[in-house]
């Protein structure tokens, strides 16, 4: 073997040996890296010392999140936790570990404290303003569903739904669904094959963006069916969004600027429809809002 | 790394050391499977094994009473064999109720009800396992200790001692594979079946006797698991390539014995193997292969997406074309990994064995006078199991388990690595060692390949009993794998732990949520005496959870559509435990605010 050859092999053999020690380290000592139970509580106690009306906690990673719940799922509500999205919220309390952040730290950081393998922070920024929440306020709208030839045929409000006539499987109601994997409080509506589902808003209030969230919800029912659903928003008879789900969609959020509107009570109609409605579980939420 | 030669007395001391490889690796397993719950499929297969035993015991009482033949009959078979049929040819499944039926101590008396046939006796003829589930997994242990062994005999084909002792801990220390070894499932026997192959087609292609051994023993494979089927398509990728100088000249090698005993014994034992086929042979073998050429896509998370479908978009095709290359690099221990890398490096390098033109093939030793190809030979072992997971058609759902029969030939070539390592080493840094360490250099090869199998055997420790959940250095373990969007685990067997809580907080409606811990598992459980009887079972779907006041969700990227329904139903987010591993949660549980509960742990 040459010099070089021999050297390499040596520089090859200190660098598996190498590997071999930190691997064999790393696997021996990686759970005490790991956040503790105690960790856990001193964050709880600390957020819960200052945690406000109006505030979010969130777990980065967010697989972290059951664990965070588990300590302050009582600062949750199911809508909190199944949000929309994060504007409304204008202090975010995130517990992190591993150096992980979520998308929902935006704004000032306020503070931060590292308790163990946690560091628990505090983002403050401009909550935005909500005027109207459609899922909140689903007891206010009118449900009709829309055949070519018969019309409008009206969806009597229950006591936790609209169930429209003859078919089972047309409703509208609040409920927490799975969509793209992410729990999300929506209105779950499916939509009828040759017919359109209209959920429609008397006078809701509203501010300078109309945000819009869908998808489609039900993991077993994205696989067993392929079509899109078509979401059309109408706000004073006029359509201002035409928003397709489907199956890899998730829950897909638009913005609609409503400025010209801000501070008045206009009509806002959602329509449903599929042309291929089979299995198709379709949600979405809407708040009227200024950023 | 030329053939070894072996004296009589180096065989004898290769068969105690191969033999103390699979007590050694028996005992781990012995020592550690109490601690991992019951899948889903091993209830099932458990169920299974008691009924086959069923059968066998209903046949001696016919033989005693002279009525042998209404054993024979269709509802004689089918009573008992149905069971599990047509999913999986039952040679393990016979093992782990014989086992059972020989090994399982005095079960929990309140268990007696969940047994699938009525049985009377206290306790098996050798009762040396406390729980019944043990006895179950026995045979599966077993296997796993021949695993051992056989990869030590198969590397001992290339390499000195201690680098094959070192093959055969790199082959049964792999996380995943160690999760698999013990379960009353498949998958780790075919493994072994798949070694065994392996190494009696490797020693048929000189020797005739090892060509008709080969056929008997792939006729058991068949009987294992389906993936045995495959076995001989990359034996012939080997055997082509060993005689491609031949086919380039136009002319065909001759078909090995090893081959045609194969297509002999293989149908013949698996027909024969199986009562559930005898009642219509044909008929039920092609349901049999049809179930698993359609086999539905079960969900499976893998890079942060759910695949429950054949991709059909080419960037969908071609992300999920990576999965069996990633799972084996985020999952196999590293240093593993690159001792593989070295000892391909030097299988590829490795000079062609000059022909002995005296002595040419024949069908009986087809391998005989001409190179036999150990290059080829290992990569169709462990890269043609993979390139079967990489089309983009076949389901991926068990992850690392179906293409583990590539898993101890990998080790094999990472510990030719490791071989390859230490010659390097032994030639330039050994001769220049100081006089006073010299000494020591008898004791450096021992030393150097425990330092190599280290990294393995401490992560397998590791990740015990959440051998799934588990990912390696690259990945950042357990963590890192779930921040990759890494599939968690499958089966619904992580519970265990959480039983005893589980027990003192039942719901006074006795109406649990089990969600994938099927009710097989639970009868189990139950009989193991590791969990209290009458705690409810509401059943499976968001119903059940409805009418549930109590219920868990075992981790996995598509179950979040049932901890929505916890939410919107409980009207909680909170729950009352949440497992991890290292931070990672594994199995929630929630607890219905305001319902009643009760402690059925105390009397």
């Amino acid at each position: 073997m040459d010099l070089r050859r021999s050297r390499l092999a040596v520089l090859l053999v200190a660098a598996l040996v190498l590997l071999a020690i930190v691997e064999s380290v790393n696997a021996i000592t990686a759970s005490l890296f790991a956040p503790s139970e105690k960790d856990w509580q001193a964050v709880a106690s600390a957020v819960k010392a200052e945690f406000k009306e109006g505030d979010l906690v969130v777990a980065a990673p967010a697989w972290a999140d059951p664990v965070m719940r588990l300590h302050m799922g009582d600062l949750l509500t199911p809508a909190i936790a199944a949000r929309l999205d994060d504007d409304r919220f204008g202090r975010v309390w995130q517990v992190a570990q591993r150096g992980a952040r979520t998308p929902e730290v935006r704004g000032t950081l306020a503070q931060s404290h590292r308790y163990g393998a946690l560091t628990l922070e505090r983002y403050d920024r401009k909550p935005a303003k909500v005027h109207f929440d459609f899922v909140a306020a689903w007891h206010r709208a009118r449900v009709v569903r829309r055949e070519p030839g018969r019309g409008e045929l009206d969806c009597p409000r229950g006591t936790d739904r609209f169930a429209c006539p003859n078919l089972g499987f047309n409703f509208v109601k609040p409920e927490i669904l799975e969509i793209g994997h992410s729990l999300r409080q929506a209105l779950y509506a499916q939509p009828v094959g040759g017919a359109t589902v209209v959920i429609e808003f008397g006078e809701p209030e509203l501010g300078s963006e109309l945000v819009v969230a869908a998808g489609l919800h039900h993991v077993w029912f994205r696989k067993a069916g392929d079509g899109d659903v078509v979401l059309r928003v109408f706000i004073g008879g006029h359509e201002r969004l035409v928003q397709k789900s489907d199956n890899a969609s998730g829950w897909q959020r638009s913005r609609i600027d409503t400025a010209d509107l801000a501070g008045t009570h206009v009509p806002v109609r959602f329509e449903i429809t599929s042309e291929r409605p089979f299995a198709r579980h379709f949600g979405f939420a809407a708040e009227a809002r200024s950023p | 790394m030329s053939t070894v030669l072996l004296t009589p007395r180096d065989r004898r001391i290769d068969r105690g050391i191969a033999a103390l490889l699979a007590v050694l690796t028996l005992c781990w397993l012995l020592g550690t499977e109490g601690k991992q719950g019951i899948g889903r499929d091993e209830a099932q297969y458990m169920r299974a094994a008691e009924r086959y035993w069923g059968w066998f015991a209903h046949l001696t009482d016919n033989i005693k009473s002279g009525h042998i033949r209404s054993s024979f009959t269709r509802s004689g078979l089918d009573t008992y064999w149905s069971d599990n049929a047509p999913d999986h040819p039952v040679v393990m499944k016979i093992l782990y109720g014989v086992s059972w039926r020989l090994f399982h101590g005095k079960e929990a008396e309140v268990g007696r009800s969940y047994h699938p046939l009525a049985y009377e006796l206290d306790h098996g003829t050798i009762p040396i396992f406390r729980r019944p589930t043990t006895a179950f997994r026995f045979p599966a242990m077993l296997m796993a200790g021949l695993l051992a062994a056989l990869v030590f005999c198969l590397a001992r084909e290339f390499l000195p001692r201690t680098p094959s002792v070192l093959a055969a801990v790199l082959a049964v220390a792999q996380p995943h594979y160690f999760f698999h070894a013990p379960l009353a499932c498949f998958d780790a026997p075919v493994t072994t079946m798949a070694v065994a192959v392996g190494l009696c087609y490797w020693k048929a292609l000189r020797s005739s006797r090892w060509g008709l051994i080969t056929g008997v023993v792939f006729g058991i494979a068949l009987g294992v698991k389906h993936n045995a089927w495959l076995m001989p398509i990359f034996l012939c990728g080997h055997y082509i390539w060993m005689h491609r100088a031949r086919l380039m000249r136009f002319r065909l090698p001759p078909i090995p014995l090893a081959f045609v005993a194969m297509l002999v014994a293989g149908p013949l034992l698996f027909v024969a193997h199986w009562p559930w086929i005898w009642v219509s042979p044909i008929a039920r073998t092609q349901i049999y292969v049809m179930r698993h050429l359609q086999h539905e896509h079960y969900n499976f998370e893998y890079l942060g997406r759910n695949w429950n479908l054949p991709p059909t978009e080419i960037g969908d095709q071609l992300l999920r074309a990576t999965f069996p290359w990633v799972s084996t690099a985020l999952t196999v221990p590293v240093t593993t990994l690159l001792l593989a890398v070295v000892g391909a490096v030097f299988l590829i390098r490795r000079r062609k064995s000059v022909s002995n033109p005296e002595s040419t093939p024949t069908w009986k030793t087809p391998g005989r006078g001409i190179d036999r190809a150990r290059g080829a030979y290992f990569a169709v072992q462990v890269l043609g199991p993979m390139a079967v997971l990489t089309v983009p058609s076949t389901p991926i759902f068990g992850g690392v388990k179906h293409f583990m029969p590539a898993a101890p030939y990998l080790a094999i070539v990472a510990a030719m690595g490791a071989h390859a390592a230490w010659l390097a080493l032994s030639t330039t840094v050994v001769p220049n060692l100081a006089a006073r360490w010299r000494r020591l250099v008898p004791s450096l090869p021992v030393a150097f390949a425990a330092l190599l199998a280290l990294p393995a055997v401490s992560e397998t420790q590791r990740s015990h009993p959440d051998g799934l959940s588990h990912y390696n250095l690259i990945a950042g373990g357990f963590a890192g794998g779930a921040t990759l969007g890494m599939n968690r685990q499958f089966w619904g067997y992580s519970v265990l732990p959480l039983l005893g809580s589980m027990a003192k907080n039942t719901p006074a409606r006795r109406n649990v949520y089990w969600h994938d811990v099927m009710g097989d598992a639970l009868n189990l459980y139950i009989r193991d005496g590791r969990l209290p009887p009458g705690m409810g079972n509401t059943g499976v779907g968001e119903d059940a959870i409805r009418n549930s006041d109590m219920g868990i969700i075992v981790h996995e990227l598509h179950m979040n559509l049932y901890e929505a329904v916890f939410w919107d139903n409980y009207r909680t987010v909170q729950p009352t435990w949440v497992r991890t591993r290292e931070g990672v949660p594994i199995v929630t549980g929630y607890k219905r605010p305001g319902a009643p509960f009760v402690d059925l742990t105390t009397p």
